[in-house]
């Protein structure tokens, strides 16, 4: 036994020393990974940010563009794809930081601090993902008053109770698109009340705290209950979770610059970066100062550039639709909100018999109103989907890098 | 109360009013008219005249009918409109009424919509009328449909389903595994006074059951009339308020995010897991079926609106039950979190026949896959947990004997550990069927032999106490003093019987193994005996000596019993059974040979010489093993 021992032990040190050896080609062959790791992130994005034929800005006057084009910019179908880059570029990322690697190396400086923030800072994407989904849910029910209203204005002949009805939702609609918390979406029936804001929820409330006793058995108060219809925690932000993940997100200096760091700060980046688009286009929970929680990566670098554009887009917008108050960028949303407001100056105007111009353009209107119901119905059960796989992607992720850590932490253990 | 039928039995003058339309109608549209349709046409006329309908005079005295009856149709309505008490409150007949109304509107507007062409302007006017007299009326039944379920919900409410964490969380306090080695570990509470079973599945009413056929009304009345989204959408917001405010205040669930989850407390997070377990067993088996029947009776008609709003009405509590579960599993597995992983697993795999019943359909697919996903995660959690259970009893490591030879912390904790799994058997079997295990015993199959003691947990049970048995005999060594650590040995083996025997674990460690134990320990006591008293007894030992050296041995006997009392009384065996067999088996044999040592010689000794009577040595026997704090001061007395 004695020799073959000594064999194994010399084989093993061979091997090491080799492996030491062959340090530099390594590094080369790393180098050529997160060239092309970047190439990729660069083009990925460069293909977000391009794809939609530009569209002239619309102006403030109630035209709604004609033709909208199912990629632009916030789109649900452009958010889907997002969804995918995010994914792809999530794969290669783990790739790169785990295959083939010596897990002793992610667990030595610098990377037993950056290795724990990526981690940290994917959970707190996870309550993101959550919250989101959520916030979908939310986009689903602007969606039945849309079709609600939709309804109710292809009746033929159009009677005062047809656009009472769809004046009713709409109204509804619009409130519900530019309230900024959530809470608005989750109460109230399709009909009731009018066209202000606080009717249907107060309603609702009158309900709960007068009239029934059984109402106040549970104990529950209306901020009790406002607090248990979020998805994630009381007292959560999406901002201040945002906020947090961007904490320690340094681009790497010096020497970490050229090596593994670099694109664990692509990653993490492109990480924030997707759920702060995600949070920006439907309903979260608390957004106030969003706009200001993402930090812009550095200009000079190749990879960020389109990533940059689309954050100014985006951000621009959501400075623009935070004043007045909104309930998401998304594309659909806002064009529904706008196709929403000019349909309730039909309602306003509307008198029985329709005249024939008015109701010409109003069902031009509906159509379109109808076409954005129907491209919901298709794409935001999908894109939940989407992110239900992003965040069963970043667990799955999470316990291999974990996992890798306890193998390293074993073969660093000290030997007894 | 009225039932609002889709299908309404059409009156007689609507049809013939229609048919009239529909002639004139056809002859506006053509000039060129087929002869056979034109000879067909003037046919109808001629009988529908017959019947005295068709002349104007009669069509206006039809339609002023229709007016009329619509007029009084839209006061009832426009009543209720004002009024805001429960339509259910006014009585059966008030109802009735009400739907009549509702029907006399639709009539209007069916009729009319058949026939738009050619409608005069009166005509037209009571068409618009009749749209709003609807809408209105719609919306008037969508706030009653508010009140009355909100009115006449019933809660879930039996009090075997209380749930309550309290006390529980205590329980586990000072058990962490990590600081078992300096601190004395309270016995873990057991689980059985936890959640008493929830017996029987019988699904609950959770609308007054009386309401119900007014609410099936108010659906069909709705949806008859186009408006059923708006039916859905307050139906299903009522309903899903009182899902929530059902969870998460009654039961008092709670709301996390994930970091929360991942950064909570043991102590703390072991009580929502707890909560979590029993909450999702009562939502799932009891309100969630309840609530199924609930939307099958009033929307059942309707074909898959009453999945759809059954899934709709649940997702979001569901969800966030999942989510929990998910990020539970996430936490790095420590062995403590063993069985609340275990309980998670087997209500987890306990009712996914029941979600399967609930979300049968693609509807609710993603529900029903999201808990197989979740079943699974926790399989592979709890057995993760279950093999560094044993890691760490493994690597558990002292440095110092551990003091006065009692049974050590971990013994304890396991023991105490083990005998809550046999809650878990199917689970634990299902779970570890595939692992292989070495087993400390054979397997022999025979009657004697129950099934139980073979399964793989029986296995992995008795290679659990193997591991531990392992790391007591390493502890076991940091001994000085040889017999301390048979006492200690002897403590921890029958301290491991004694919780086998008295608990569910017998049958899955088997007979075999208790023998096998019960005759380690015992050989630890005679291998105390022998190590302790062999040599104090060997001074006592016939032989002819002479009267000095009598003396002196009895002089050095005296010595060697001080050294063993001041020693051993230090000891400890905590169980008094075993103690007092330990002193009886002591005193049979130190006494008696004592007696027969004095019985010869005392006369030669000579009673000054004698340190202790054989009543001295019987009585301070006693005092051993008792872990007195400091040696009890010998009475020296009878050293004259």
């Amino acid at each position: 036994m004695r020799p073959a021992q000594d064999n194994q032990g010399s084989f093993l040190g061979r091997i090491s020393i080799r492996r030491n050896q062959f340090v530099d080609v390594n590094n080369e062959q790393e180098q050529e990974d997160l060239e092309l790791f970047q190439r990729h992130i660069a083009d990925r994005f460069t293909e977000l940010l391009s794809h939609p034929p530009q569209q002239p800005p619309s102006d403030e006057a109630n035209t709604v563009s004609p033709v909208a084009t199912t990629e632009q910019i916030m789109s649900v179908t452009w958010l889907r794809k997002l969804m995918d880059v995010f994914l792809c570029c999530e794969a290669e990322f783990k790739a790169i930081l785990l295959m083939g690697r010596d897990p002793t190396q992610i667990s030595k400086p610098p990377f037993d601090r950056l290795v724990p923030e990526m981690l940290d800072r994917s959970i707190k994407a996870l309550d993101i993902c959550t919250a989101v989904v959520n916030g979908i849910d939310s986009v689903r029910h602007y969606q039945r008053l849309a079709e609600i209203a939709v309804a109710a204005l292809e009746q033929r002949p159009l009677g005062d109770g047809n656009v009472r009805r769809a004046r009713r939702a709409l109204a509804n609609l619009v409130v519900a698109l530019s309230l900024e918390d959530k809470e608005n979406t989750s109460g109230g029936g399709g009909g009731g009340g009018g066209g202000n804001k606080t009717t249907e929820r107060s309603w609702s409330f009158g309900r709960r705290s007068g009239g029934s006793s059984a109402a106040s058995k549970g104990g529950a108060t209306i901020g009790q209950l406002k607090s248990s219809s979020w998805a994630v925690g009381r007292n959560w932000s999406a901002a201040k979770q945002i906020h947090a993940m961007t904490a320690n997100l340094n681009p790497p200096r010096g020497n970490e610059a050229a090596g593994l760091p670099q694109p664990m700060f692509i990653m993490s980046t492109v990480m924030v970066f997707v759920m702060w688009v995600l949070t920006a286009a439907v309903p979260c929970q608390e957004r106030s100062g969003l706009a200001n929680h993402l930090p812009v990566p550095p200009k000079h670098l190749s990879w960020a550039q389109s990533l940059i554009g689309i954050h100014e887009k985006i951000g621009d917008e959501w400075k623009k639709k935070e004043k007045k108050g909104s309930a998401g960028l998304m594309e659909e949303m806002t064009r529904m909100e706008k196709l929403g407001h000019s349909l309730i100056e039909f309602a306003d105007a509307f008198h029985y018999p329709a005249e024939k111009d008015a109701s010409e353009s109003a069902a031009a209107q509906v159509a379109e109103m109808a076409e954005i119901c129907r491209r919901m119905e298709e794409e935001l059960v999908p894109l939940q989907q989407q992110i239900r796989e992003v965040f069963h992607r970043i667990v799955r992720s999470r316990a291999e890098i974990l996992e890798v850590l306890e193998q390293a932490g074993k073969l660093s253990a000290p030997v007894v | 109360m009225a039932e609002f039928e889709l299908k309404l039995p059409v009156q007689k003058n609507h049809v013939f009013e229609a048919c009239h339309h529909v002639v004139k109608a056809l002859r506006a549209s053509d000039n060129n008219l087929d002869a056979n349709l034109r000879k067909l046409l003037s046919d109808l006329e001629s009988h529908l005249s017959t019947f005295g309908m068709v002349d104007t005079e009669v069509e206006d005295t039809g339609f002023s009918k229709i007016k009329d009856r619509f007029e009084e149709a839209e006061k009832t309505i426009l009543g209720w409109e004002q009024n805001q008490s429960m339509i259910l409150d006014a009585g059966l007949s008030e109802a009735d009424q009400f739907f009549q109304a509702l029907y006399e509107v639709q009539t209007v507007l069916v009729g009319f919509k058949a026939l738009p062409i050619k409608a005069n302007q009166k005509e037209k006017d009571v068409y618009n009328q009749a749209t709003v007299a609807l809408d209105i009326a719609m919306l008037r039944l969508e706030k009653e449909l508010c009140d009355v379920l909100y009115q006449h919900k019933q809660h879930v409410n039996l009090e075997y389903l209380a749930v309550s964490s309290r006390g529980k969380d205590i329980a586990y306090n000072d058990e962490s595994f990590v600081s078992l080695d300096d601190e004395v570990v309270v016995e873990a509470s057991s689980h059985e006074d936890d959640d008493e079973e929830i017996l029987g599945f019988q699904n609950a009413d959770l609308v007054d059951p009386l309401v119900v056929p007014h609410v099936k009304a108010i659906a069909n009345a709705m949806f008859a009339c186009d408006y059923g989204q708006a039916f859905c959408r307050a139906f299903n917001n009522v309903r899903r308020e009182d899902l929530e405010e059902y969870m998460f205040f009654t039961l008092e669930m709670e709301r996390f995010s994930f970091v929360d989850i991942l950064q909570m407390e043991w102590e703390n997070l072991n009580g929502k897991m707890r909560k979590w377990t029993k909450v999702l067993k009562i939502i799932t088996r009891i309100y969630l079926p309840s609530e199924k029947q609930l939307c099958e009776e009033i929307l059942g008609e309707f074909d898959s609106v009453s999945t759809s709003c059954f899934v709709e009405i649940s997702k979001e509590s569901i969800l966030s039950l999942l989510n929990f579960g998910e990020t539970v599993a996430m936490r790095p597995s420590q062995p403590e979190m063993l069985e609340r992983f275990l309980s998670m697993y087997e209500v987890t795999s306990e009712i996914l026949l029941d979600v399967d019943n609930l979300f049968p359909d693609e509807t609710g697919s993603f529900l029903r896959m999201a808990f197989h996903e979740l079943s699974k995660k926790l399989a592979d959690r709890t057995i993760a947990t279950f093999l560094k259970f044993k890691d760490a009893i493994a690597s558990n490591e002292s440095t110092r004997a551990f003091p006065g030879g009692g049974i050590h912390h971990l013994t304890r904790y396991v023991m105490n550990y083990l005998k809550l799994l046999p809650e878990y058997t199917d689970a634990l079997n299902s779970l570890l069927e595939n692992l292989e295990v070495e087993d400390s015993i054979t397997e022999i199959t025979g009657q004697d032999t129950l099934p139980s003691t073979f399964s793989p947990m029986a296995k992995h049970l008795r290679s659990i106490v193997s591991t531990l048995e392992s790391s007591l005999d390493r502890k076991a060594q940091l001994y000085a003093d040889e017999s301390l650590k048979f006492i200690f040995l002897m403590n921890n083996f029958h301290y491991m019987v004694q919780k086998v025997k008295g608990s569910e674990l017998r049958h899955l460690f088997g007979d075999e193994w208790i023998r096998k134990h019960i005759a380690r320990y015992q050989r630890n006591v005679t291998n105390y005996e022998r190590s302790t008293w062999s040599s104090v007894l060997s001074l006592i030992k016939d032989s002819n000596d002479s009267v000095a050296t009598l003396r002196e041995r009895c002089r050095l006997f005296g010595l060697a019993f001080d050294d063993v009392y001041k020693n051993q009384t230090r000891w400890s065996v905590p169980d008094p059974e075993l103690r007092d067999d330990l002193h009886i088996s002591t005193s049979v044999k130190v006494v008696q040979s004592y007696r027969g040592f004095l019985g010869r010689n005392e006369g030669r000794i000579g009673e000054k010489h004698i340190r202790y009577t054989c009543e001295d040595i019987e009585n301070l026997l006693l005092d051993l093993f008792e872990c007195l704090p400091s040696p009890r001061s010998l009475r020296s007395s009878r050293r004259r």
